[in-house]
């Protein structure tokens, strides 16, 4: 049994920079014949004191395991976890240092929202005064101090999910787990709590993983983005550069929207701002950034996103060849319109911000098609 | 998995192997042995032998079929049908479960019987209801009320907007009813007659008072034990009923519960529109309104027949019957009965709960395994587990030279036999608890438990100040029906009674089977009073400790 000296027990209040947490892997094989791939396929990351970082990926793709491993509710089949060199995986969930919000807000139901907040403190045996000057603070510092002696079935769904957080971060923890805490709200409040959630991450400086599908949360909320898909890591990046140079067309189709052409490089070409390559696509040539997994002479895949996509009128042309192309749809969105457009090289989506009142396009023009090469981006070709 | 829950595992294993496992393997050491096979071969042979075994089948059937429809005509009147007095038909309808069994045999005969109240006195018939037709009857009327409330929970959680969905393509009412919801219901239905097939087969007293010549497989057994004096033949004829027992509730569970395509969305999208047509209510109505009547008159029957001489033939009042029961013999049975079914219910309950718990949250593999142990007590029918009881605990239990346990049944046992009717009790009740448990476990998001964990307590203090007060309500009820189902149950009581533990069901079948139905009706309100008494004190008590906010 831990005392209450012991680093083992929850302690709260650390005042050193702490919180860095260290996967090495980390692998979750479920029983069901070794021939099942396994639910998390060795995850290798370093997540440094303070910093928020997002486990992002479709549904079935290992994130909320790893997160499930971090918390201490899955044993890992194989791997390390420790946090700040200290062995996690020797302590059950209870003796961790991390504090967790479910998906459900897994409030307890019998009992009030101070009652709920306070509850982790009281384990801890802290003077009641203490305690109620904790849950005080943290029912402030959410704007919930009014709801205090309700139950949380008397709650909305969002001041649920704000208690849930309440409870958690009262704590102290060294690390925040998040599973997924905003997908049952709706939307308008889901962007409210997302920057809440920031704001006050950024304050009390935790360790934060969070686990989402959304991909909005994940580019609004995190310092990185971990991008997973069945077990592995696909990438881990900042926001901007998952977005614009994405590491494989999974990551690039998955965040945000892309345009994928077939191509071959021709020749890289050193430069004083970066090598560039030489790609042939929508009857042109263009000079896109390389980096270092491109090789020349090589089938590439050249990802152009829709806003990259230039489109100008060709009232001349009559069909579809070259850098010539057809509008096949155009559907008005407000602060944006969106076309579909059929180019030799399939069907491009493109998007207009802002458009002139007159200037939309109507489907069945026809329009010469280019797009940034600057913002354009090229990954290994896929099978 | 923790040490705790291990250990917790252990005891729970081995506490149901004594209650309920040794006195499985008893009858099947018994019934193979040369004396039962013998029977076994006979049953099969012998023409007098295959006609009990017929007589259990069809009367099964025939239980399972009446009691079925009984059950969905006033769940289907409760649920759809517009009219006044629900409640109390409610109530009528949940009536036969706090009764002990003989209540409405005892009362069946007293007015339908060959010199009855109404067939004989006033209709002036030379009418039988000894045999097969009384046996439906009684064990109809008897166990519908779990058909009642498996169909009402149905049809309450079918989705309206099914009917509404019906109704907008064009489909009348009468269209609706046999397209929609019969077809929904039928999982249900398949489940409600499986389980009171059982019930029907298993049932004990019921036979020994109104079966007349008709024998079924548990009056057989009965006969071979107690008159016959042949353990042997008892442990084989207990063998053949308790494998369609134990068959039909492995389907009924885990065939019937799993295809049940009742669409619970815990947010009804409508109401449901009541039925007002004359055409579907008058029908409909008078079906379950003459049922409920009788299930009165039947009542009414006990009620006054233990004011009364002898019911039907000297109806002047008197008070000799409750001066019997309350004097010697009498009140004996009343207060060792209501203590001993008072210690078998906590137990009974926590021990339920515990289980609920461990195969809801513990235990991933085996949890199946361990759920239908927890089951047995319930799936196997009470004249075999009896039968088993005697088998096994008659005589201490001795392995080599070491005694392990005294004789714990029968005469010669500890504290006169006491002890084995309390593991009856609660082996017999520890199912509903465990039922109930189940079912609110599996209302609370596991994340529930995750989030104490993630704050820093243990898996016993999470139980403790988490899981526990979020389970009360369904404790409760556990309790409730624990304690119903012990005052209540006969058939393994009779084979394990002793001269020094008298229990009141088995104090009553001696009444009736001597012909004196005052001190029956006589026992029987007193044990309806003492089980309603009992349950209204639990909901006080257990309420007024209950946390402050109501669950949704």
């Amino acid at each position: 049994m831990a005392t209450a000296l012991s680093t083992t027990s929850k302690t709260i209040g650390t005042e050193l920079p702490s919180g860095s947490l260290h996967l090495d892997n980390l692998v979750k094989q479920y029983p069901g014949g070794a021939s099942a791939e396994p639910a998390v396929a060795g995850i290798n990351l370093d997540i440094l004191p303070g910093e928020f970082l997002t486990l992002l990926g479709p549904s079935g793709c290992g994130k909320t395991t790893t997160l499930r491993m971090i918390a201490g509710f899955e044993t890992p089949s194989a791997g390390k976890l420790t946090l700040d060199g200290e062995d996690m995986l020797e302590l059950t969930p209870d003796k961790r240092p991390m504090a967790m919000v479910f998906q459900s807000y897994a409030l307890f139901p019998h009992m009030s929202v101070f009652d709920n907040v306070a509850y982790g403190l009281r384990l801890q045996k802290f003077p009641k005064k203490r305690v109620e000057e904790e849950v005080n603070f943290a029912l402030t510092s959410m704007s919930l101090t009014k709801l205090a002696d309700r139950a949380p079935n008397q709650l909305s769904g969002g001041q649920q999910q704000r208690v849930a957080l309440a409870r958690a971060m009262v704590m102290k923890p060294k690390v925040l787990l998040f599973d997924e805490p905003l997908s049952n709200l709706d939307a308008k409040l889901r962007v409210q709590m997302r920057t809440e959630i920031r704001a006050l991450q950024h304050k009390l400086g935790i360790t934060s993983v969070y686990v989402t599908h959304d991909q909005d949360e994940a580019m609004s909320l995190s310092d990185r983005i971990v991008v997973m898909r069945q077990g592995r890591i696909e990438q881990v990046a900042t926001p901007e550069v998952v977005y614009r140079q994405p590491a494989s067309v999974f990551v690039a189709d998955f965040i945000g929207r892309a345009n994928f052409i077939d191509t071959s490089i021709g020749e890289l070409i050193p430069g004083a701002e970066g090598t560039r390559a030489s790609v042939h696509a929508l009857g042109a040539s263009y000079a896109v950034p390389a980096h270092d997994a491109l090789q020349a002479n090589s089938h590439v895949c050249l990802m152009v996103r829709p806003e990259s996509v230039l489109l100008s009128a060709a009232p001349e042309a009559v069909e579809v060849s070259g850098n010539q192309g057809r509008v096949l749809k155009s559907v008005f969105y407000g602060a944006w319109v969106e076309y579909e457009i059929e180019t030799m090289a399939g069907n491009v989506t493109a998007v207009s911000y802002d458009p002139a009142p007159g200037d939309i396009l109507q489907a069945g023009t026809f329009v010469q098609v280019s797009f940034e090469q600057d913002r354009a981006w090229l990954l290994p070709a896929e099978d | 998995m923790d040490t705790v829950t291990k250990a917790v595992i252990a005891a729970i294993v081995l506490i149901l192997a004594l209650l309920i496992g040794y006195p499985l393997i008893r009858i099947l050491t018994q019934a193979f042995g040369a004396d039962g096979m013998e029977t076994l071969r006979n049953v099969f042979t012998s023409s007098a032998n295959r006609t009990v075994l017929l007589n259990t089948v069809v009367l099964g059937i025939l239980v399972g079929a009446v009691g079925t429809a009984i059950g969905f005509a006033f769940a289907y009147a409760q649920a759809r049908l517009d009219f006044r007095g629900k409640k109390l038909l409610h109530l009528i309808a949940l009536l036969p479960i706090v009764s002990p069994p003989f209540a409405v045999a005892t009362a069946v005969i007293t007015l339908f019987g060959r010199s009855g109240l109404v067939t004989n006195k006033m209709l002036g018939l030379d009418y039988n209801i000894y045999g097969l037709t009384g046996l439906t009857l009684v064990l109809s009327l008897s166990f519908f009320p779990v058909a009642y409330m498996n169909l009402l929970g149905m049809l309450r959680s079918l989705d309206p907007a099914m009917d509404e969905a019906a109704s907008s393509l064009g489909a009348n009412r009468w269209k609706i009813f046999r397209s929609v919801t019969i077809p929904m219901l039928i999982p249900g239905f398949a489940s409600c007659f499986l389980l009171l097939f059982v019930e029907a087969i298993a049932d004990l007293a019921n036979p020994l008072v109104i079966g007349g010549d008709f024998t079924v497989l548990s009056s057989r057994a009965y006969i071979a034990i107690t008159g016959e004096y042949d353990v042997a033949s008892g442990a084989a004829y207990s063998l053949i009923l308790l494998l369609p027992g134990l068959l039909v509730f492995l389907v009924q569970r885990y065939w019937a519960e799993r295809r049940s395509v009742v669409s619970v969305t815990g947010k009804p999208s409508g109401h449901v529109t009541l039925l007002r047509s004359p055409l579907a209510r008058i029908p409909l109505l008078t079906v379950v309104l003459s049922i409920a009547v009788l299930i009165l008159a039947i009542y009414v029957t006990v009620f006054v027949g233990a004011f009364t001489a002898i019911l039907g033939v000297n109806n002047t009042f008197t008070l000799a019957n409750y001066k019997y029961v309350f004097s010697g013999i009498g009140s004996d049975a009343m207060f060792t009965t209501t203590i001993l079914a008072l210690i078998a219910t906590p137990v009974a309950g926590v021990l339920g709960m515990v289980l609920a718990w461990l195969v809801v949250r513990k235990v991933r593999r085996g949890r199946g395994a361990l759920d239908f142990l927890g089951m047995l007590g319930l799936a196997v029918p009470g004249t075999v587990l009896g039968i088993g009881y005697a088998l096994a605990f008659n005589k201490p239990f001795i392995i080599g030279n070491i005694q392990l346990l005294p004789a714990l049944a029968g005469g010669g046992a500890i504290f006169g036999g006491a002890l084995a009717i309390v593991m009856v009790y609660v082996i017999r009740s520890m199912p509903s608890g465990q039922r109930s448990g189940i079912a609110a476990l599996q209302q609370i998001d596991p994340a529930i438990d995750e989030a104490s964990t993630s704050l820093g307590a243990s898996g016993l203090r999470t139980f403790r100040s988490i899981t526990l007060p979020l389970i009360r309500p369904a404790l409760l009820s556990g309790l409730t029906y624990a304690f119903a189902r012990a005052m209540t149950t006969l058939s393994p009581i009779i084979f394990i009674t002793t001269p020094q533990t008298k229990i009141m069901t088995s104090q009553i079948l001696s009444e009736v089977d001597s012909g004196r139905f005052g001190n029956a009706f006589a026992y029987c309100t007193i044990l309806i009073a003492i089980v309603l008494g009992v349950i209204g004190l639990m909901n006080l008590l257990i309420r007024d400790r209950s946390a402050p906010t109501r669950l949704n």
